[in-house]
């Protein structure tokens, strides 16, 4: 979108999913193992930004609330509008008038995760509703550098512009071919899974990988779905845990996409905070 | 392929399916790579003119899918033809004026995809029925416990070259070893719905899109490296899929030709042999 354009903010209703299952309650795992799994999806107690991906016996496990639709479409919409860093007004039970944010999204049917204080989240219910302020999508490039699915003021708690790039503090530095489920879907509704699990992370600097973290993909453009294309560099945020299917685990949501030039990496494997840090938390 | 298998222990069930009409909706376009809008064939229907043997890419069109393209209307029913139907399962047309013609699977791809003679083709339209003879799942290798087979039927086993080799690894004749950076849309799905698109074969696009695939055909046999497909469609190093190219040509970013695993197992269970000749289309008087 050219600079110049003002974005727009929409409010969107959101509704804290329940957890759901098919007839069979087993998913079968990378090892051939069925397993049942727990925290996918819906409404999840304990877990916050900065945590371990793979601390939990969970699958895809994501930090406080997914907020879905009813109606299919107007579940895309939301999950394509809501951007990361966007405030969600809680509008329903004991504590409504609590303020969240939105901290990840996910893919296929969409959800979008939000972040609210513990207390709020102890209140809080499958069917609550939760209004979004949606305002991101349309960011002008900065540079050229794509952003997508990043509230503006967050982005400025991520990045710091320097002269012709955007210098980017991030957990790890990963190869195209460790892309799994989201490869070739639209990068502003789904996430994209790693294929990265506690015996491999450590080749990849990701051992520390933590919910919230910045990560960086070599040879990957997310600007017309995420796909590979040599020379160029995503960045993403860490929006869900580990998963012990074959072709998933922890997933990010891409906020920036470019020539590698034009994003400067600094990687840190051990001190990295990426919205952890930027949210406070 | 000479290798001893448990093919006489296997059940054949008769499935139903229908050729499904290519779906398009309001807004018409998608994107390709570039940005650029696209409204090409390719998913659904009567494919014509693409066949065993020839290119994958260098269509005008998105994910090509050659020859009849078959569903169920029941999502049941759809299921268990997706799942059961096996790569070289033969085929039957049971209604309008092509009925009788006889054809194979060439794999899936949330579609199964069969090839008919191209004189059969030109009297099958969207909404004809077929018959699947599924036959299949559960097919085992005696002598190689660490392969295991999807998705292969024992026909399309027996007519492939290789075997068992002097050295006790499974020989396989394969057109192509395609790299793990090549795998796209449909990595951790189910192994035995659709297929693995494989990116880096967009004939005619820019060169930093390329992984040098864009001379694979359908119905080639390709090996696939550091991919686990045997519960679902994972990267695992040192494990190898091998495949056979069932759709082609993408615009779609992040997709391409895809192959229909199956076959999967330890790198070092196989001994892989390139040969040119590794297509469907020279095994096609074995399934018909």
């Amino acid at each position: 979108m050219p600079a110049g354009r003002r974005q727009l903010a929409v409010n969107l209703l959101g509704v804290v999913e329940h957890a759901t299952s098919g007839a069979s309650p087993y998913a079968i795992g990378r090892d051939g193992r069925p397993y049942v799994p727990a925290g996918d999806g819906g409404l999840v107690l304990g877990v916050d930004l900065g945590e371990g991906v793979w601390e939990r016996a969970a699958d895809h496990v994501a930090p406080g609330a997914c907020l879905v639709h009813p109606d299919p479409a107007a579940r895309l919409a939301l999950t394509g509008l809501s951007c990361l860093g966007n405030e969600a007004i809680l509008r329903s039970g004991a504590a409504a008038g609590a303020r969240g944010v939105v901290v990840g999204k996910r893919g296929e049917a969409g959800r979008v995760i939000v972040r609210f204080p513990p207390e709020v989240l102890a209140t809080m219910a499958p069917g609550d509703e939760v209004s979004v302020r949606a305002e991101g999508q349309g960011h002008p490039p900065i540079g050229d550098v794509r952003v997508m699915n990043l509230a503006a003021e967050l982005l400025e708690g991520l990045a710091t512009r320097s002269a012709g790039t955007l210098r980017v503090p991030v957990r790890c530095e990963i190869a195209s071919a460790l892309m799994g489920n989201g490869i070739g879907r639209p990068a502003v509704q789904w996430c994209l899974d790693l294929q990265l699990d506690p015996l491999n992370a450590g080749l990849h600097g990701a051992a520390r990988l933590a919910l919230g973290d910045l990560v960086a993909l070599d040879d990957v453009d997310a600007r017309f779905n995420i796909g590979y294309r040599r020379g160029w560099s995503t960045v993403g945020v860490v929006v869900h845990g580990g998963s012990p299917l074959p072709g998933h685990g922890p997933g990010i949501v891409a906020v920036l996409t470019g020539p590698a030039a034009a994003l400067e990496l600094e990687v840190d494997a051990e001190a990295h905070r990426g919205l952890a840090g930027a949210l406070g938390a | 392929m000479d290798v001893r298998t448990n093919r006489d222990r296997l059940v054949t069930q008769v499935l139903a399916g229908e050729v499904w009409p290519p779906l398009a909706d309001r807004h018409a376009y998608r994107v390709d790579p570039e940005g650029a809008p696209f409204f090409l064939p390719g998913m659904g229907g009567v494919t014509l003119g693409v066949h065993c043997g020839d290119p994958a890419t260098g269509y005008a069109a998105d994910h090509v899918e050659p020859g009849l393209s078959v569903r169920h209307r029941d999502a049941g029913a759809n299921y268990a033809l997706q799942f059961l139907t096996c790569v070289g399962n033969s085929v039957t047309v049971t209604s309008g004026p092509a009925a009788g013609a006889n054809g194979f699977v060439i794999g899936q791809h949330a579609y199964v995809l069969v090839e008919l003679e191209p004189e059969a083709m030109d009297g099958v339209t969207t909404g004809d029925k077929v018959r699947v003879l599924a036959v299949g799942q559960g097919l085992a290798l005696a002598d190689h416990p660490r392969v295991i087979l999807k998705n292969c039927s024992p026909s399309l086993l027996a007519a492939m070259p290789g075997g068992t080799a002097a050295d006790g690894r499974l020989s396989v004749h394969v057109a192509a070893v395609v790299p793990a950076a090549a795998m796209g849309a449909g990595v951790g799905m189910v192994s035995e719905y659709a297929n693995t698109d494989l990116m880096g074969a967009y004939a005619g696009l820019p060169a930093d899109l390329s992984l040098g695939l864009e001379g694979l055909r359908i119905g080639d046999v390709v090996a696939l490296s550091d991919q686990d497909h045997r519960f679902g469609r994972g990267r695992a190093e040192g494990w190898c899929t091998i495949g056979v190219i069932s759709t082609g040509h993408c615009m779609a970013f992040g997709h391409g030709p895809g192959p229909s695993s199956i076959m999967v197992g330890p790198s070092e269970a196989f001994d892989l042999v390139l040969d040119e000749r590794a297509n469907l289309a020279n095994l096609a008087g074995a399934l018909r």
